[in-house]
């Protein structure tokens, strides 16, 4: 722990991250968007908007044919809808970098980023063309694994 | 036979029921289903109310939307961002609501039913002091 002296998401042996809307719906985020845990943590996500239901996804070709954005030998996992107020756990045992949004504000931007310890480089992987590619606003969504280190949490708010 | 003579009556005093007000209370009559039957959705949307939607006329709508007393307080249409484009129109939606006191137009994100950006088109029915019915 000494090696992460900030603000990291550690201590705890679960983490909260919870899914909001603005009242009229135009804005959805995950807070924080970006969090840096210990291997074996479990992080729960929890929907804190009373006026819409969110899902939180892996991005894997197992669930909806999208792009590998786990580490490779990790469980993906898929949420399916939360309404407010309902909760869903994941706990990561791979280091590496997990992507995941929610399916119906994907292309509003609502992604989110874990760091799992620290995770070694990875090679991006060939495009499969029988894989949904993200779209841009999602591709932007995510913090750098840089400031997710640096910070432990990072907020989009 | 009872509903036979309930027509009968309706015709004898000349009223039948105007389409504002078979749909003035929940539930609206037809295909229109509560949409938190048809997805997973809160029953009450704060700032919309509780919507029905006749699921064929998806992602448009009209969508009915009504305050706690189930009195009918808007009607909303959801047209994704991506069909407001050269090559694409809506035409003839339905209007079943009545009266519009003023109208509302803002962008959503996207959820359950309507999983994409889209802008809501809110025809309301009430004055706009009244909107607080479905505030909460
Ligand atoms: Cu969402």
């Amino acid at each position: 722990m000494l090696f992460f002296p900030q603000a990291r998401a550690t201590g705890n042996d679960i983490i909260d991250v919870e899914m909001h809307g603005k009242d009229d719906g135009a804005h959805v985020w995950f807070d924080p968007a970006g969090i840096h845990v210990e291997p074996g943590q479990t992080v729960r996500w929890t929907n804190r908007d009373p006026g819409n239901s969110h899902t939180v996804t892996s991005y894997h070709p197992d669930v909806f044919d999208r792009p590998l954005r786990i580490p490779a030998n990790a469980k993906p996992w898929n949420s399916d809808y939360l309404l407010p107020g309902q909760s869903f756990s994941v706990t990561l045992t791979v280091p590496g970098v997990y992507d995941y949004y929610c399916v119906p504000h994907e292309h509003a931007g609502m992604v989110g980023r874990i760091v799992v310890g620290t995770p070694q480089p990875v090679a991006p992987s060939a495009v499969d063309p029988s894989l949904t590619p993200l779209p841009d606003v999602a591709l932007n969504g995510f913090p750098p694994v840089d400031e997710i280190i640096a910070k432990g949490i990072v907020r989009r708010v | 036979m009872k509903m036979v003579s309930a027509a009968l009556a309706l015709m004898l005093a000349g009223t039948w029921p105007t389409l504002a007000q078979e749909v003035a209370k929940a539930p609206p009559p037809g295909a229109f289903k509560a949409v938190s039957s048809l997805v997973k959705l809160p029953d009450f949307l704060p700032g919309m109310g509780q919507l029905f939607v006749d699921p064929a006329t998806l992602p448009a709508g009209p969508f009915l939307a009504y305050d706690h007393d189930g009195k009918l307080v808007s009607t909303i249409y959801m047209l994704p961002i991506k069909d407001l484009n050269p090559n694409k129109r809506f035409d003839d939606l339905a209007s079943p609501g009545g009266n519009v006191d003023h109208v509302s137009v803002y962008y959503n994100a996207g959820h359950p039913g309507v999983e994409e950006p889209h802008v809501h088109v809110v025809l309301w029915h009430v004055a706009k002091a009244d909107e607080a019915r479905v505030a909460k």
